[in-house]
């Protein structure tokens, strides 16, 4: 077992009232599932994937993370967490304009200590893998939107987590290079036995995995 | 790590060039600003520094009230140096130097004088004082013969040239031949003798050795043993009155005691004064040369701080303001991993980066106003690019800089929240908005200040310079030096009177000008004792005094030659009816002398026939005191009325004149108001420097709001776009977006104008004769902070509001 959630619940107060987040989200996910959250928008599927990714706190519940239990952890010691076996994969890429796709996939290398030559290596290794080894000293703004996502998930294997994170990773995507990003999930996936974790909108995108959690207004139906 | 930091430094200030710029140039500019100052202050601070054993020399200073108004001298009594050299064994060595001032000086063969600004009669161990060396001739025994001296460089190289000078003969002031016996390096510029080229031996002078305990003319020098206690020494120098001034005074007032002395309110006292201190902290009546101001230097270093403080602040609101754009890079840094130490210390490389291009661009733009600043001192300094010193002191003042402008900036950007700064597309603000407030207003402030401080003190030089003087300054050419015309004044004023342009001329040692001038002791007729004794000033003039500088009677009359008598006649200030306690109508008549404590039968007495007008001849800084005028001869000075018309003609044809009377001496001449202008050099002077750090500090202050102008209207966008599309217009919006930057500007006015009105009332006390600060002169600075602020945000906001929303709306 990777992670497992136990009713979590998640609020803010406004004028008052209470307003859920999350209510009640029991979940348990198996090293090497691919599962895709789905809902309408404000059904909490951020919220849920910020909070397995510990960028985001809960109010009330369990989180255990491989033998840790989250919700007892320091701020420091949950960042580390994350740092070692979580990846991140952003709807908007968020690839660092001013570095080029080499020192973009050299980043995680650096917070985490990694010596130059090792790093060198690594970031080779994954350029090579992802077939943009011509595009390593290009800007992210001149890549196309499918490029830059291939850049993005790249960033976030080059550690080798135990996790993707992706929030819509399709979102800004044309239909071709969606195709393609899913593609690579499912394979990453299926070769790697890397887990992974989407949310998404679309269907067809959610067919891609093992397993859909469906979201409405905080709660899992 | 640091590598990247570096990197990422580089590119990301590369891609917001004008957010760089207005850092980099705010900072530089309050940099150049602050090295300029701290310039100077070092170039002040190093006064006499460079003499060997300076810290072991010392001034006697003299502290005195003998009858009349106390006085506070760096001279002392002649006997002073050998009685302290014989009496106290912690003295190692004592120096006279005797004053002299200018002089005209000649080769024994030529006819020509060249005037010497500045001269003075020195014990022959003066050399062994100061560690001077000689250039040529013997440093022991150059000056222990009478009649001899030695020159300076630039003085020998005008006559002999600096090798062949030792040896010749030198005529001085048309009185005697002197042998020049020793050529030494010109005295160091920041030296308290920098502007004496002449130094005469002082067996020459023939008063050097009459052990004259009363009057005080020499400078003395003491060097002290490095052992010496200081604290002792003052006590020797506390019994000097009772052991050698009191026997002395005896001679002349038997049965005077050290009690007695004291008890009609006479005090000598003497003081030890460092030799370091004396070009800031001695403002005595009379110096070897112009001195510093400690209160100038005070100015200037808040004036730096200032100036560097602002530039800091800009530096944190602009970055605090652009992080903005920073913060999906925080957000995505964080969770890839980064602590938030990584980020602090990348944001701090990045702000030592630009501090590091400030201090580069600072350097130049100091290197290229340095001319400008150095005539706006008065100075010479130039930047020590070869000392390692300067470099590590500039590199060292720099990271600090660096670390005061990053620090809360990148502690401030390290606490972004990823999940927030990654929503959306990043643009949402990012708080900290009343910091930057307070900044804002607070450089607002400090600039409304100074301009208080600028317009203060020119409307105080402004009022010097109209106040009525009681004297009439206009259109006066003084001519100097002119007892080398031979004896012949006289004819030289009847010859100048001849010419059409002149009305009047007058001869005269003394003009209503602040200068050296030292006062004497009278007493009324009937009241020889020490007690009623009151000190004024005695003016030798002759009978065109007056109407010549237009002084006012207001009772008596005026010298007339045709009454004999006026030879030994007073004309009187108002100030001396005072003194005197009667008033103008009781004056005339009234008998005066100088003889104290002479028998009846010998005392001379002088009546005083008439009263004029308080006039201004001291500084303004000072109270116009009692001073009287007498018929005198040996004039030093003819002072001439001119009409306004054909000024050059006039002036060659009184040089003509000179030219024939005294062949070969030099004509030289100034204008009274030019002089009387020079007095006030040093409120002009502050003047200009704070009206030229007022316009820097604005500046800055400028450059920092224009870029949250800049920054505000971007963040604002959406707002705007919103309102418009509601039916706003474009001056409702700018005047939004401009009434938010002004009510900072508000709150700097109610909090500076107070603190300026103060702080210039203070100032301003330093004046006898002053303005008082208006409350027009504070609201003329709120009124400049409130247009600079519209001038500088306005564009901004008129940008803004005349974006059309559709686009401002699809970019969100």
């Amino acid at each position: 077992m990777l992670l497992q959630l136990k009713n979590i619940f998640k609020w803010v107060n406004s004028g008052g009232q209470r307003i859920f987040l999350l209510k009640d989200i029991n979940l348990q996910v198996e090293e090497g599932e691919f599962i895709s959250v789905m809902g309408p928008s404000g059904s909490g599927k951020s919220t849920l994937l910020n909070v397995i990714g510990m960028l985001d706190t809960f109010d009330e519940g369990e989180y255990h993370f491989l033998d840790e239990s989250v919700h007892t952890l320091k701020e420091k010691h949950r960042s580390n967490l994350y740092k070692e076996y979580i990846g991140f994969v952003f709807q908007s890429y968020h690839l660092l304009d001013d570095l080029k796709v080499y020192e973009n996939l050299e980043m995680p290398l650096l917070y985490k200590k990694f010596k130059g030559s090792e790093r060198r290596a690594m970031v080779a290794d994954m350029l090579d893998r992802f077939n943009i080894v011509g595009k390593k000293d290009l800007f992210p703004a001149q890549l196309s939107g499918g490029q830059q996502q291939l850049v993005g998930v790249a960033r976030a294997l080059i550690a080798n987590p135990k996790l993707i994170l992706a929030d819509e990773p399709t979102g800004n995507l044309n239909s071709q290079q969606s195709e393609e990003i899913m593609q690579l999930f499912k394979r990453l996936n299926e070769e790697d036995g890397v887990t992974i974790i989407q949310v998404t909108h679309s269907e067809k995108n959610a067919a891609y995995g093992s397993r859909v959690i469906n979201l409405l207004d905080g709660r899992m139906v | 790590m640091f590598k990247n930091h570096l990197k990422i430094a580089w590119r990301s200030l590369k891609k917001q060039p004008f957010f760089t710029f207005l850092n980099t140039f705010g900072l530089a500019i309050g940099m150049a600003g602050a090295l300029l100052i701290a310039l100077y202050i070092n170039d002040e601070l190093s006064y006499d520094k460079m003499f060997a054993d300076a810290d072991r020399i010392y001034r006697i200073n003299a502290d005195v009230k003998f009858g009349g108004l106390p006085e506070q001298l760096g001279e002392s009594p002649e006997p002073m140096a050998e009685t302290l050299m014989r009496d106290y064994p912690q003295v190692e060595l004592a120096i006279r130097i005797r004053d002299q001032g200018s002089v005209l000086i000649r080769k024994a063969n030529v006819t020509s004088n060249v005037k010497e600004l500045n001269s003075a009669f020195v014990d022959s161990t003066f050399f062994k004082m100061f560690g001077l060396a000689f250039l040529d001739g013997d440093v022991t025994t150059a000056l222990t013969e009478p009649n001899t001296l030695v020159l300076t460089r630039t003085a020998a190289e005008k006559h002999f040239g600096v090798n062949n000078a030792v040896g010749q003969e030198m005529v001085l002031n048309n009185l005697g031949t002197f042998r020049v016996t020793g050529v030494m390096e010109d005295m160091p510029k920041n030296s308290l003798l920098r502007d004496h080229t002449v130094f005469i031996s002082m067996p020459s002078f023939q008063f050097a050795q009459i052990g004259h305990w009363g009057s005080l003319n020499y400078y003395t020098f003491v060097k002290m043993v490095p052992t010496a206690d200081m604290a002792a020494f003052q006590e020797g120098l506390d019994s000097l009155l009772g052991r050698y001034l009191i026997p002395w005074i005896q001679d002349y007032y038997p049965g005077m005691t050290e009690a007695s002395f004291r008890a009609s309110g006479n005090f000598i006292n003497y003081s030890a004064m460092p030799l370091t201190d004396i070009h800031l902290q001695s403002n005595m009546k009379t110096e070897l040369s112009a001195n510093g101001s400690l209160q100038n230097i005070y100015i200037l270093s808040f004036v730096a701080i200032f100036l560097v403080v602002l530039a800091v602040v800009n530096f944190m609101n602009l970055s605090t303001a652009y992080s903005l754009k920073r913060a999906k890079e925080v957000g995505v840094r964080k969770t890839l991993g980064s602590d938030k130490s990584d980020l602090v210390r990348q944001f701090l490389t990045e702000s030592g980066f630009i501090c590091f291009l400030s201090l580069l661009l600072a350097v130049g733009v100091a290197f290229l106003v340095l001319p400008l600043f150095n005539d706006l001192a008065d100075k010479a300094i130039s930047i020590p690019f070869q000392n390692p010193m300067f470099w590590a002191i500039l590199i060292g003042a720099t990271l600090v800089v660096g670390v005061l402008s990053g620090t809360y900036p990148a502690f401030f950007m390290s606490r972004f929240i990823p999940v927030k700064v990654l929503k959306g597309s990043g643009l949402s603000d990012v708080g900290g908005s009343k910091v930057r407030n307070s900044l804002v207003v607070f450089q607002f402030a400090i600039s409304i200040l100074l301009i208080v401080a600028t317009v203060v003190v020119y409307q105080q030089l402004n009022f010097i310079q109209s106040k009525e003087l009681g004297y009439d300054k206009a259109q006066i050419l003084v001519l100097e030096d002119i007892n080398n015309a031979n004896g012949q004044e006289q004819s030289l004023k009847r010859e100048v009177l001849r010419l059409g342009q002149v009305q009047s001329a007058t001869l005269s040692s003394f003009l209503p000008t602040p200068s050296a001038r030292t006062g004497q002791t009278f007493f009324k007729e009937g009241a020889n004792n020490q007690e009623d004794a009151i000190n004024m000033e005695n003016w030798r003039v002759d009978h065109d005094y007056l109407s010549t500088l237009g002084l006012e009677l207001i009772a008596g009359r005026d010298f007339d030659v045709r009454i004999p008598t006026d030879s030994s006649a007073v004309i009187i200030n108002e100030a001396t009816l005072k003194t005197l306690n009667v008033s103008a109508e009781n004056a005339i008549g009234l008998r005066i002398s100088s003889d104290l404590g002479a028998s009846e039968e010998d005392i001379t007495y002088q009546t005083i026939i008439g009263v004029v007008r308080n006039f201004h001849y001291d500084s303004m800084r000072k109270n116009i005191e009692a001073l009287c005028l007498g018929i005198g001869r040996f004039p030093g000075s003819l002072a001439i009325k001119m009409g306004t018309q054909e000024v050059t003609a006039t002036v060659s044809a009184i040089e003509g004149i000179w030219n024939t009377i005294a062949p070969g001496q030099p004509f030289n001449y100034y204008f009274l108001d030019d002089s009387f202008n020079d007095s006030y050099d040093a409120e002009q002077r502050l003047g200009q420097i704070f009206s030229v750090f007022t316009v820097l500090s604005i500046l800055i202050a400028c450059l920092g709001l224009f870029g949250l102008a800049t920054f505000n209207a971007q963040r604002r966008t959406k707002e705007i776009g919103i309102r418009k599309v509601l039916g706003a217009s474009i001056s409702q919006i700018s005047y939004r977006l401009t009434t938010d930057f002004l009510k900072m500007v508000g709150w700097a006015i109610v909090i500076s104008l107070p603190i300026g009105w103060y702080a210039m009332d203070k100032w301003l006390q330093d004046f006898s004769y002053r303005i008082e600060v208006q409350w027009w002169m504070l609201l003329l600075a709120a009124f400049l902070a409130i247009a600079i602020a519209v001038l500088t945000v306005g564009y901004q906001s008129i940008r803004a509001a005349v974006v059309n929303p559709v686009k401002s709306l699809r970019a969100e």
